[in-house]
């Protein structure tokens, strides 16, 4: 278990981190998504050793390890661009860790085992110029977990690589960390990411924790407009909210519509609709806008809107043209005061 | 290169490991800090304590604190010329300026100051103009033995100053080889003792370095910048012009503030090849030490310090630090081809290189080869003589000196080097100006330091009722490696701000503590960086004169220079040049070879 | 005897040099006694300083005074030791070390001339030498006109007369004036040297100084830079770019036709120009440091170099005349060795107070001209 305690970090003037408490259980595939140069990287640097603290504390299983070096917190880390040692074969970088921590066996079968596991079998002769960028990656995982680190940190790993690699690699990783069941933190800024791959996630803005919670959780019920703009695509518009009248639940005023939600709202609030809540021939809270582009994404259009000078976004079957109503559901929508 | 870990090298290794680890572990206790702080104190020792003994006389006057001195060198109109009026009598100076004027503009008077400035700016000016065709032919062409053209570009600049002197006025002089051949075609040319002699030869030491940081700025070049900016429409030289040069430039002008402060501080050319009509500000220090005027020496060598670590300190601005890692590097083209300007550039520019670096060295070993005006072996059997007599001074012994002290110099140079590079990488001001002041020893009096070395070291200090002196062969080692050192850490330096950090993290990280990830990792990236800071304190050491002389107080302990300098002055052979030009091409021998083994070997470890 | 036990001691040094330099013990030193290389218990040991070329080789003069006064004393070694002191003067270091009270481990100085003991008493107000010339049995011998130490503790052992050597064979009509030298037929022929540094250089400024007055030298000078002289800073470079015909005339000693002739050249080439019939005498002399903890014996080696033996091998040896009335001239030195009809000097009288400050005036102008 990872727990993180108050922790702060300052770059001259800057601030990386600002009070950062979270806590990572065993075996547990926690995320850290947020955009660049929020703090996330910071934070795994800070969990692995590599940056000092200017305030507060991390502990690994209950002990303090705020003040250890990085090769006494027994960490593997995968960094963004893999940093693998040039100059040597990817055996002996699978095998550096080996060398402090020798394992029960013979070192030699401990990296066959691993380039097993990496898919990689055979092509331990090889220097890491010679190897593909999915390739350096699973070498890097490799490198990582030969010394049986008690904890996986991973560096947003698979940013350098395409998209349809990526989505490959991010399956294996997941099924290499639930078969030897290590603590993982992952770093990573894009959020379809984030939520295909996390246990639980944590949504980093600025230096803080905006929420925390599991994908399905975070996502359909976000707590800030951060946090609702950034997992996945959202139409947030801000608003008066009031009370509902005959109806449960109250009313939303948005420019000249009023939208009928769930929930008692009061005051100035944002409303969020999520793209695919959004349909043609709604029932209720229905409104027109203008299409202004069409985007073809294969399984479905992505149809951008104008309604009165507010860009609105939906996931649609088909391509309309012109102006089109629009509504959507009540509980669909989440409302943030 | 595949180490298959079998069971009996695993045994051995497990031995030697724990010898190793327990080595680390001193290492990382030490840490980076400790290694720096070691390096320091040598430094203090043999370098800031004796310098500043002597350099601390100039803000003294009859034992009290006092600026005087100082004030009183820099309103000396013979150092400062029309300045030091100025200083001395600020209110007068509109009057003086319209009195030039109205006197029609007469020579302005600059002192002792304002003529190194500008001897410098005349052989910087001319290292400029030797050096970037030089850079051109190397960067852009491919031929056989260009690695090892590129490698004895450095030779040069370490030769030991009477050689060169030598080597120079057997080529140039009135009967010189030069012009023997001009003679020919019925030219002759009347340079000696002139200032387009001392230029020239101050071009000699000066231009390959030029050359050398400019060509390594263009290994750094992004060759698809160069392709972006021709798919746009640019022909060949705007793409140059637009997109090389710019990189080039910081590298460029690198290299020529550290020329001029090469050129400002020269001081042995100057007095062989100009005598005392050419005097610069080193060569009055030198005088005035010979005088026993330190006080006043030191005057001068403050303000002299001032002016050259200013311009170290800019230097360190411009100095490379960027440059893409996996840039696509242009692409070299044969030089043996069909006629194009560049080709024939490359072909004048072997002849000029053919006059001012083959021309002098050559005529120096024909010299040695001749007595009495014909060819002779007279002066090699005088050294072979010399090497079986008694007393004396054996050409081997020289050799032997010399590459004892030369080894155990780059032995020290390179930790201290690299321990100071590690330590002054990082951004800020206060790195720079630190690392200007630990280039001290590129920017002070040679005489000076001299001077201190004696005052201090051999003459000896006394502390809490001892009585500490250092000389000898430690004393000499430990000086040439803090001559050597400055160029340890300008090599590595770039290549150490490069290093991508997360290598170093990621050993880290696998359980390697701070010293083993710095020898497993950093160690080899900034490898070349090392080799080649090795081979620059290596010749260093090889040519150095100054301090050798002083602190070798057992006669026993000379090297080759001092040896040539013997050679020179032996009055048993008369004042002919030909023996010290047979120890002289002994010199140049030996370091060449000694050169190009160091960047062979290093070569090993690049990737 | 003595050339065994040189060469063992100089293998004991050797041995012990590279002794410390393989250990890595290095060689910081306490405090050193004079007697470097102690040989054994009862022996006694003779430090001399001098300046590199007195004792560089076989057939060098310091070899030739070491050999025989080790031969005559039984249980000396003479140990001679070269400091440089990163300057070209190598009194300075003992200066400075007077001045800082650091150790002064010789017990001899040979090559001293009149300005560096001028300088000498300028400098330090304890005496750095001692007077010895009343304890000296060949004191008495030393020629009447080359005493130049009022305090009798400086003797010369040998002196050379400084004179423009010129090549006859390129120069139609050779100067023989000092005025001469400003005719602009002889523009940039002239190769003199650094007062500062060179003992040539001293001698020929003070020649000319005696010549033209004090107050009438640095116009002199003014005019002879006009005419294109060049002033080189050692004796070797000036005499080397004579003899490669960079100029068709050098200040050099008036031995130099003896060179020409040991070497075969044409003397036509080092034809001696003593201006106005005048050479400037410049004799080399040697004291007995004060701190010296072996006086007699050093004062008794000076005696030696006194001594007629001594003095009849300095004109081979030193290619110098000797000092005394007792040394004779022999073989080429006697042939072709030449002593100007009228030889000038300053005494040290006349220099103390004034050559500082004409030397400095001098290369002042020198330098900014």
């Amino acid at each position: 278990m990872i727990e993180l305690d108050g922790v702060e970090k300052v770059y001259g003037d800057a601030t990386a981190l600002r009070g950062v408490d979270l806590t990572v259980q065993d075996g547990e595939f926690f995320t850290l998504v947020g955009p660049s140069g929020c703090g996330k990287t910071t934070t795994l640097r800070a969990i692995a050793g590599l940056e000092s603290l200017d305030a507060g504390t991390i502990r690994f299983d209950g002990a303090d390890v705020t003040g250890r070096p990085p090769e006494d917190r027994n960490v593997g880390v995968v960094f963004q661009e893999y940093a693998l040692f040039p100059t040597m074969t990817v055996r002996e970088n699978v095998a550096y860790g080996l060398q402090f921590d020798p394992p029960e066996g013979s070192v030699e079968s401990r990296v066959d085992d691993l380039l097993e596991l990496v898919d990689l079998a055979g092509l331990g002769d090889r220097s890491p110029s010679e190897l593909s960028g999915g390739q350096r990656q699973r070498v890097a995982l490799a490198r990582a977990l030969a010394p049986e680190p008690d904890v996986l940190l991973l560096d947003e790993p698979l940013s350098a690589l395409d998209a349809r690699l990526r989505d490959r690699l991010r399956l294996e990783i997941k099924r290499i960390q639930r078969e030897l069941g290590l603590a993982t933190v992952y770093v990573t800024h894009d959020q379809a990411e984030a939520l295909a791959v996390s246990d639980r996630l944590a949504v980093v803005n600025d230096g803080r924790i905006e929420q925390v919670g599991d994908p399905e959780a975070v996502y359909e019920n976000p707590g800030t407009r951060f946090v609702a703009e950034f997992l996945g695509e959202n139409n947030c518009l801000d608003g008066r909210a009031g009370a509902g009248g005959e109806t449960e639940g109250s009313r939303v005023r948005v420019g000249d519509a009023t939208f009928a939600v769930s929930g008692e709202h009061d005051g100035d609030v944002t409303l969020c609709v999520r793209p695919e809540s959004l349909y043609v021939n709604a029932s209720q809270n229905r409104f027109v806008a203008r299409v202004t582009d069409v985007e073809f994404l294969g399984e479905a259009y992505r149809v951008h809107f104008d309604w009165n000078g507010r860009r609105v976004l939906a996931r649609l079957d088909h391509a309309p043209e012109g102006d089109v109503e629009l509504g959507f559901d009540p509980a669909a929508a989440t409302v943030l005061d | 290169m595949d180490r298959g870990l079998g069971a009996t090298r695993r045994t051995a290794l497990s031995r030697l490991g724990g010898a190793a680890e327990r080595g680390y572990a001193l290492a990382d206790r030490i840490g980076a800090h400790g290694a720096f702080l070691a390096t320091l104190a040598v430094l203090v020792v043999v370098f800031y304590y004796p310098v500043g003994t002597v350099l601390f006389t100039a803000f003294t006057e009859s034992g009290r604190v006092s600026l005087a001195p100082l004030w009183a060198t820099l309103t000396d109109p013979f150092y400062f010329g029309v300045l030091a009026g100025a200083l001395a009598d600020p209110a007068g100076a509109p009057a003086a300026v319209r009195g030039w004027i109205d006197a029609g503009f007469p020579a302005v008077r600059t002192g002792l100051f304002g003529w190194t400035a500008y001897l410098a700016v005349l052989g910087t000016g001319a290292a400029v103009l030797v050096g970037l065709p030089g850079a051109y032919v190397l960067a852009r062409y491919e031929f056989p033995g260009r690695e090892t053209v590129r490698s004895l570009t450095v030779v040069p600049f370490v030769l030991p100053a009477i050689m060169v002197a030598v080597g120079f006025t057997t080529m140039f002089g009135t009967s010189g080889a030069l012009n023997d051949v001009l003679g020919l075609v019925g030219l002759h040319v009347n340079v000696a003792f002139s200032v387009p002699l001392v230029v020239a030869a101050l071009t000699f030491y000066n231009a390959p370095l030029v050359t050398r940081f400019v060509v390594a700025a263009a290994d750094t070049v992004d060759a698809r910048a160069v392709e972006t900016a021709r798919t746009l429409g640019a022909p060949r030289w705007r793409a140059f012009r637009d997109v090389v040069a710019p990189q080039l430039l910081p590298s460029f002008l690198a290299a020529v503030l550290l020329v001029f402060v090469f050129d400002f501080m020269a001081f042995p050319i100057v007095l062989a090849l100009g005598g005392l009509r050419l005097a610069t500000v080193e060569v009055w220090i030198y005088s005035l030490a010979g005088d026993l005027r330190l006080g006043e020496a030191a005057s001068l060598a403050v303000l002299e310090t001032a002016i050259t670590l200013a311009l170290t300190y800019a230097y360190l601005r411009y100095e490379r630090t960027e440059g893409a890692a996996r840039a696509a590097r242009i692409e070299r083209v044969p030089l043996v081809g069909p006629p194009t300007a560049g080709r024939l550039l490359a072909a004048g520019y072997a002849l000029v290189a053919l006059v001012l670096y083959v021309g002098p060295l050559a005529s120096m070993v024909l010299e040695s080869l001749t007595r009495g005006g014909h060819l002779s072996a007279a002066n090699y059997a005088f050294l072979l003589a010399q090497q079986l007599g008694t007393g004396g001074t054996q050409p081997t012994v020289a050799v032997r000196n010399s590459l004892l002290f030369a080894a155990g110099a780059v032995a020290l140079a390179v930790p201290m080097g690299v321990s100071i590079a590690a330590i002054t990488n990082r951004d800020g001001r206060l790195a720079r100006v630190g690392g200007a002041l630990l280039m001290a020893p590129l920017a002070v009096s040679g005489v000076v330091t001299g001077i201190g070395l004696l005052q201090a070291l051999v003459f000896g200090v006394d502390l809490f009722g001892w009585h500490l002196a250092v000389t000898g062969p430690v004393a000499i080692v430990a000086a040439h490696a803090v001559g050597g050192y400055p160029f340890v850490v300008r090599n590595v330096a770039p290549l150490l701000a490069r290093a991508n950090r997360d290598l170093a993290a990621a050993a880290r990280t696998l359980g390697a503590g701070p010293a083993r990830a710095f020898r497993d990792v950093t160690l080899p990236f900034v490898a070349p960086g090392v080799v080649a800071g090795a081979a620059f304190a290596f010749a260093i050491s090889v040519g150095e004169f100054n301090a050798t002389i002083v602190l070798a107080r057992d006669p026993g302990w000379y090297t080759m220079p001092v040896a040539l300098e013997r050679y020179l002055s032996n009055p048993s052979v008369g004042p002919y040049l030909g023996p010290a030009a047979a120890m002289g091409t002994v010199l140049l021998a030996v370091t060449a070879a000694s050169f190009v083994v160091v960047e062979r070997l290093g070569g090993r470890w690049e990737p | 005897m003595e050339r065994r036990d040189y060469l063992r001691a100089a293998g004991a040094t050797g041995a012990l040099g590279l002794a410390g330099c393989l250990g890595g013990g290095g060689d910081t030193e306490t405090t050193s006694t004079s007697g470097t290389t102690g040989t054994t218990s009862g022996d006694r040991t003779l430090t001399v300083a001098t300046y590199q070329s007195y004792v560089d080789g076989e057939d060098s003069p310091g070899a030739w005074l070491k050999e025989e006064f080790e031969a005559a004393n039984d249980g000396v070694t003479v140990e001679w030791t070269t400091p440089s002191g990163g300057s070209s003067s190598g009194i300075n270091e003992y200066i400075q070390r007077a001045k800082q009270g650091a150790e002064i481990d010789a017990d001899l100085y040979v090559g001293l001339n009149t300005g560096e003991l001028v300088r000498i008493d300028e400098e330090l107000d304890d005496p750095l030498f001692a007077t010895v010339t009343d304890a000296l049995s060949h004191a008495g011998d030393v020629k009447e006109a080359l005493t130049v130490d009022p305090d009798g503790r400086a003797l010369p052992y040998d002196t050379g007369y400084i004179t423009p050597v010129m090549d006859a064979t390129v120069l139609d009509d050779v100067p023989t004036t000092f005025d001469d030298l400003l005719d602009p037929a002889y523009e940039g022929d002239l190769l003199a040297e650094n007062a500062q540094s060179s003992d040539t250089g001293e001698a020929f400024l003070l020649w000319s100084i005696h010549e033209k007055g004090p107050d009438g030298y640095l116009d002199y000078w003014r005019d002879l830079l006009d005419n294109g002289v060049r002033v080189l800073d050692t004796w070797q470079a000036a005499y080397n770019a004579y003899t490669k015909g960079e100029a068709p005339m050098v200040v050099s000693y008036s031995t130099a036709q003896v060179y020409a002739a040991n070497n075969g050249e044409d003397l036509e080439k080092y034809h001696l120009g003593f201006l106005d019939e005048q050479g400037y005498a410049n004799p080399e002399t040697a004291a007995v440091f004060e701190a010296s903890d072996a006086p007699d014996l050093a004062a008794s080696f000076l005696d030696f170099m006194l001594s007629a033996d001594a003095q009849n091998v300095v004109p081979q040896k030193n290619y110098q005349y000797p000092a005394t009335t007792t040394g004779s001239l022999s073989g080429n030195f006697a042939k072709y060795a030449q002593e100007p009809a009228d030889p000038v000097t300053f005494t040290y009288d006349e220099l103390a107070g004034n050559v500082t400050g004409w030397i400095e005036d001098w290369a002042r102008l020198v330098a900014q001209h």
